[in-house]
């Protein structure tokens, strides 16, 4: 119970800090937002390593004006068509939403290409981040497993023509290639099934496992840490160079050894 | 007993943990107000890509299928009777769609579509197990730079290639008629002279390629001299009408929209068609 000698200042303190306690004593989860933003990253990191952010950013934009485009899309041969046209030409700021939908997800394939070239140029996915490589080879897939399910969705003859020959290739494949084709087309022929199925993976199926594999990859991101650039002298994790020395003696914690030399 | 490798690879991770403790700095306000920077010039490039996509239309309304800067808003209804189209994915599929050219059917072709692609991400996903040095600096891991630059080049050529591929134009082609005809010697035929106006406007060339006309693509067959394999008009209607049932892994559309009739004539023609200067 506050007393009542509280200034408003001070009532107003409290007004903020109670609820985010309570929320912190039965979930924890402003302990776990504190710890997200202040931990430490090493002090080197450059413009290359906002590449995984820019395409989380790209991917919660495709997010956000997808659900706007499945309010008024719909998924039928007969509609298809039609409700695209509505969308781009009729609702207000429709052709907007689309539109960036539409190039959003050339923006995702592109970013999330750059993001793993810079992974690999960094090297960041030896010891112990090889799992988190894993798991983003897993998105870059899934990703573009969107732009092929995504392609058919506006029902016009560039989405059919792609989309037939795009089946055609899948039932290629040796063994499982023609039961895939089916799987696809729910049946031998591109039909109101097809759409339905391809509408389904491509707004419930994949973004679902793509939000449940970005939640991993952050994950390990937070718990293994960012790498240095490793051409950078003061990489962490090269031992090369001295800690600041005004830090007391302190330096011992981190290595009780001389340091080697860089060499 | 943890061989040497392992041994100092943990060493160096406890040593990064130390130095990031030691000597990092917190990710916010630092590294943040960086990936909030790039996050909203991604924002800002989305949202001026659908700006352009719309705007630069001509027209008073900029709507319809007129192409602008970044092409049309959308192509005509789907329509599976019409078979004059040239399928193209979107730009990123590009390679792959390129690669197809490379190889020829019948049993190469799913090196291709579904080999190459999956031997890749294999590759992807088994890169942390093969590149198993420590050893992060890209001019001291001379493979790795090799193969990146391979990778990079030619993701790029064939992407070019594939963005750049000459597409047949049913309405230029069809003017070729004549000329096929009198090479392949079926002036005199009504039905495989119709026949090859259906295939000259049928979009059959942005896949197979006829005497210098057509595509080659997604590994189809030259039909040049189909004729003189002798397979007769009802193996070939059959076909056209469900090429993966009397072909097992063809990856041709089915042609069954264009009825028996104008199927027949197509037929005549490719039965007509003995090769040049074979008749």
């Amino acid at each position: 119970m506050a007393p009542r000698s509280q200034t408003p200042k001070q009532q107003l303190q409290a007004a903020i800090t109670y609820p985010l306690d309570w929320l912190e004593e039965r979930s924890g989860i402003v302990g776990g937002v504190k710890y997200f933003l202040f931990r430490k990253v090493p002090g080197d990191v450059n413009w290359f390593q906002t590449l995984g952010a820019a395409t989380l950013t790209a991917f919660l934009v495709q997010a956000l004006t997808g659900v706007i485009l499945a309010m008024y899309y719909k998924p039928t041969t007969g509609d298809a068509y039609n409700s695209i046209q509505h969308i781009t030409n009729d609702i207000w700021a429709g052709w907007l939403v689309r539109g960036m939908h539409r190039w959003g997800a050339s923006v995702f394939i592109i970013l999330m290409f750059m993001h793993m070239g810079r992974v690999f140029l960094f090297g960041a996915y030896k010891y112990p981040r090889e799992l988190n490589w894993i798991i983003g080879v897993l998105l870059l897939a899934m990703g573009l497993g969107e732009g092929f399910t995504g392609y058919l969705l506006p029902w016009d003859q560039t989405a059919y023509w792609a989309t037939v020959v795009g089946i055609n290739i899948n039932g290629t494949a040796p063994f499982l290639g023609p039961f895939l084709s089916q799987f696809l087309q729910g049946g031998t022929y591109i039909n109101d099934t097809t759409l339905s199925r391809f509408y389904s993976i491509h707004m419930l199926m994949i973004p679902g496992a793509i939000f449940a594999l970005i939640g991993l990859h952050l994950y390990l991101v937070v718990r293994l840490g960012v790498t240095s650039p490793p051409w950078s002298k003061e990489a962490a994790g090269t031992g090369s160079t001295e800690p600041p020395s005004s830090t007391d003696g302190r330096s011992g914690l981190v290595s009780p050894t001389p340091r080697r030399s860089a060499d | 007993m943890a061989s040497d490798r392992v041994v100092e690879r943990r060493r160096v991770f406890q040593q990064y943990k130390a130095d990031v403790k030691e000597r990092g700095k917190p990710f916010y306000p630092y590294a943040m107000f960086h990936d909030t920077i790039m996050s909203l010039v991604v924002v800002a490039t989305i949202i001026g890509l659908a700006v352009i996509w719309k705007w630069t239309i001509p027209g008073a309304h900029h709507i319809g299928t007129e192409p602008g800067w970044l092409g049309k808003l959308y192509d005509a209804p789907a329509d599976p009777g019409t078979t004059n189209f040239v399928p193209r994915p979107d730009w990123y599929f590009y390679f792959l769609f390129y690669l197809l050219r490379v190889f020829k059917w019948p049993w190469t072709v799913f090196i291709g579509t579904i080999g190459l692609p999956n031997v890749l991400l294999v590759l992807l996903l088994a890169m942390p197990f093969i590149d198993i040095r420590s050893e992060r600096h890209l001019l001291r891991r001379p493979v790795a730079l090799v193969a990146s630059v391979l990778v990079i080049v030619s993701m790029g050529v064939l992407t070019y290639k594939g963005a750049t591929a000459k597409e047949a134009l049913g309405s230029e082609i069809v003017g070729h008629v004549p000329t096929w005809a009198a090479k392949e010697g079926f002036t005199g035929n009504t039905p495989a002279l119709a026949g090859a106006k259906l295939f000259a406007v049928s979009g059959c060339l942005n896949c197979h390629t006829y005497i210098s006309d057509g595509g080659e693509n997604l590994g189809a067959p030259v039909l040049t001299a189909e004729g003189a394999k002798g397979k007769g008009i009802a193996f070939q209607v059959a076909h056209l009408k469900c090429p993966a049932c009397v072909n097992a892994g063809s990856p041709m559309p089915s042609f069954v929209g264009l009825g028996d009739d104008n199927l027949k004539k197509l037929a005549a023609f490719l039965e007509a068609s003995k090769g040049v200067g074979k008749h």
